[in-house]
């Protein structure tokens, strides 16, 4: 009988470890998927910055259509990212483009001086800091919840399971970055 | 360990305390019922209860007015604001913490506060001018590490505690050199509850300081990881280590709060117990969390620190002696 009662013992230990593995690995999800919450706030704000960003040069420079249009395009395709690598993209083309009309908005003296340009120019610089901020956090939980998800035993478990890689808010080192197309500019 | 499994890790840690503190009190209160009086046992017992639940709620504006920390006005000091809430997002924390302010030439930095939604940080106004924003940032996120895990609950309750067991540790003193014993207890007895009224005030603080020290290492390593950027942590220790200010408010009982120990000159005067050794500080000494901070990451700290400008100069704080320009900053004459 004491084999029947060793077996019994090894497969309730084995359960108390498979429930707090399980837990575990949902724990690291939630942290990973509030910390892409965290950056989402962020890339919202900064996004509802631009229109009024763009009126205000627009009201010194309304011939630079060129940069506004690239503006308002870059912050769409921000707003329609749908993962993480693709928002950090499309986040970086927005920042390019910023610098150019902020590039545009140093010829006008008058621009430069206005309170409200002022005050819209320092949300945008706080804003970028806190999306740095977010992302450092953000991608220190998916570097925890990948690591997790890859090491031995929950590798065999993770996927069965419905527990998939999570992606990096980086556009450096995303291999899956999809290739820049110059067929649909008309 | 992931922040989660440290969090829960420290909060075993202060179940821990607070049972074993529990336990202290239980055993004291024993104490003084058996050699003095039942009753006086369970008055003491009652009041000690009383006395730590006050303290709890009280203990957030209690430290307040301890550290002399001001609460800020919506606009002021705006840069520095923005610099504690990108490290909270840094660090995932739900809340920012609320900014305070101490006007203090010395430059130090606290964290206080029950729950992370509920907390503060406190920085003196010579940290300000002291600190360029890189090391700045590495203060207030060490501050924030702390919060993040728990520290601020586990101090506090560790505080009041210690604050509780004295309390009865002298009573029970006291009513034995002046009431005299009662009944049935034996000159063995009384002197072992000499000796334990004597020693428990000691025990628990030694409890609080080794609590208090491991968690200054801990936070070093949040703050490394929050900002990613390690020596910046240990820069500004290094500047902390330089200065040679002492804090006006210096006071033993939260002295485990600041991110340098405000007292060591303080204890190091005073004679007896405390001066004997280390045992009693709260804080490792800088260049062993100095150390720490570069065997992790995997630098050597400069000769020369950097001759940034203090952060004070770059959000354009008026220079001048602390006390005026930060009357200036509060709105006061």
């Amino acid at each position: 009988m004491l084999w029947l009662w060793v077996l019994v013992g090894v497969l309730a230990l084995l359960v108390v470890f498979l429930v707090w593995g399980y837990n575990r690995l949902v724990r690291l999800r939630n942290e990973a998927d509030t910390g892409w919450a965290n950056i989402d706030v962020q890339l919202q704000r900064r996004a509802d910055l631009i229109p009024n960003l763009v009126e205000a040069v627009r009201g010194y420079a309304a011939h630079e259509r060129g940069v506004f249009e690239e503006v308002t395009k870059a912050r769409v395709a921000l707003r329609d990212a749908g993962s993480p690598g693709a928002a950090a993209e499309a986040n970086d083309v927005l920042s390019a483009a910023l610098g150019r009309l902020f590039a545009v908005a140093e010829a006008y003296p008058d621009l430069q001086a206005s309170e409200n340009f002022l005050r819209l120019q320092e949300d945008l610089t706080d804003t970028e800091d806190k999306i740095s901020a977010a992302r450092r956090y953000y991608n220190a939980t998916v570097m925890r919840f990948n690591t997790a998800i890859q090491s031995i035993p929950w590798l065999l478990v993770a996927r069965p399971l419905g527990f998939r890689d999570k992606e990096f808010f980086s556009a450096e080192g995303d291999v899956s970055a999809p290739e820049v197309s110059f067929s649909t500019a008309t | 360990m992931t922040l989660q499994e440290q969090i829960r890790a420290n909060r075993l840690r202060s179940g821990i305390v607070v049972f074993g503190f529990v336990l202290l009190l239980v055993v004291l209160a024993g104490i003084v019922g058996y050699v003095l009086d039942v009753s006086l046992g369970i008055a003491a017992l009652i009041f000690a209860v009383l006395y730590g639940l006050i303290a709890i709620v009280r203990s957030r504006s209690m430290i307040a007015r301890l550290t002399h920390a001001e609460p800020l006005g919506p606009d002021e000091l705006r840069p520095l604001r923005r610099l504690l809430e990108n490290v909270s997002i840094g660090a995932g924390l739900p809340v920012t913490p609320e900014l305070r302010v101490v006007d203090d030439a010395a430059p130090n930095a606290f964290a206080a506060g029950l729950r992370p939604e509920r907390s503060y940080v406190g920085v003196t106004t010579g940290l300000l001018r002291t600190m360029p924003k890189r090391e700045l940032e590495a203060v207030l996120a060490h501050e924030v590490a702390h919060v993040r895990n728990r520290d601020t609950y586990l101090m506090t309750m560790a505080t009041v505690f210690a604050g509780v067991i004295a309390v009865i540790a002298d009573i029970g003193f006291r009513s034995l050199a002046y009431g005299g014993r009662s009944r049935k207890a034996g000159v063995l007895v009384v002197v072992l509850a000499v000796i334990g009224f004597v020693l428990a005030p000691y025990a628990a603080l030694l409890l609080r300081m080794s609590l208090s020290r491991r968690r200054e290492y801990l936070a070093d390593a949040g703050a490394a990881e929050i900002l990613n950027d390690p020596e910046a942590m240990a820069l500004a220790l290094r500047r902390l280590e330089l200065d040679s200010t002492s804090i006006r408010y210096a006071d033993a009982s939260t002295a485990h709060l600041w991110v340098e120990s405000p007292t060591d000159r303080v204890e190091s005067e005073r004679p007896g117990v405390l001066a004997i050794s280390g045992l009693f500080n709260t804080h490792p000494p800088l260049g062993a969390r100095i150390e720490a901070l570069e065997q992790a990451g995997g630098f050597r700290l400069p000769e020369r620190l950097p001759a940034d400008p203090p952060f004070a100069a770059e959000m354009g704080m008026p220079a001048g002696s602390a006390s005026r320009a930060f009357g200036s900053i509060m709105g006061e004459p």
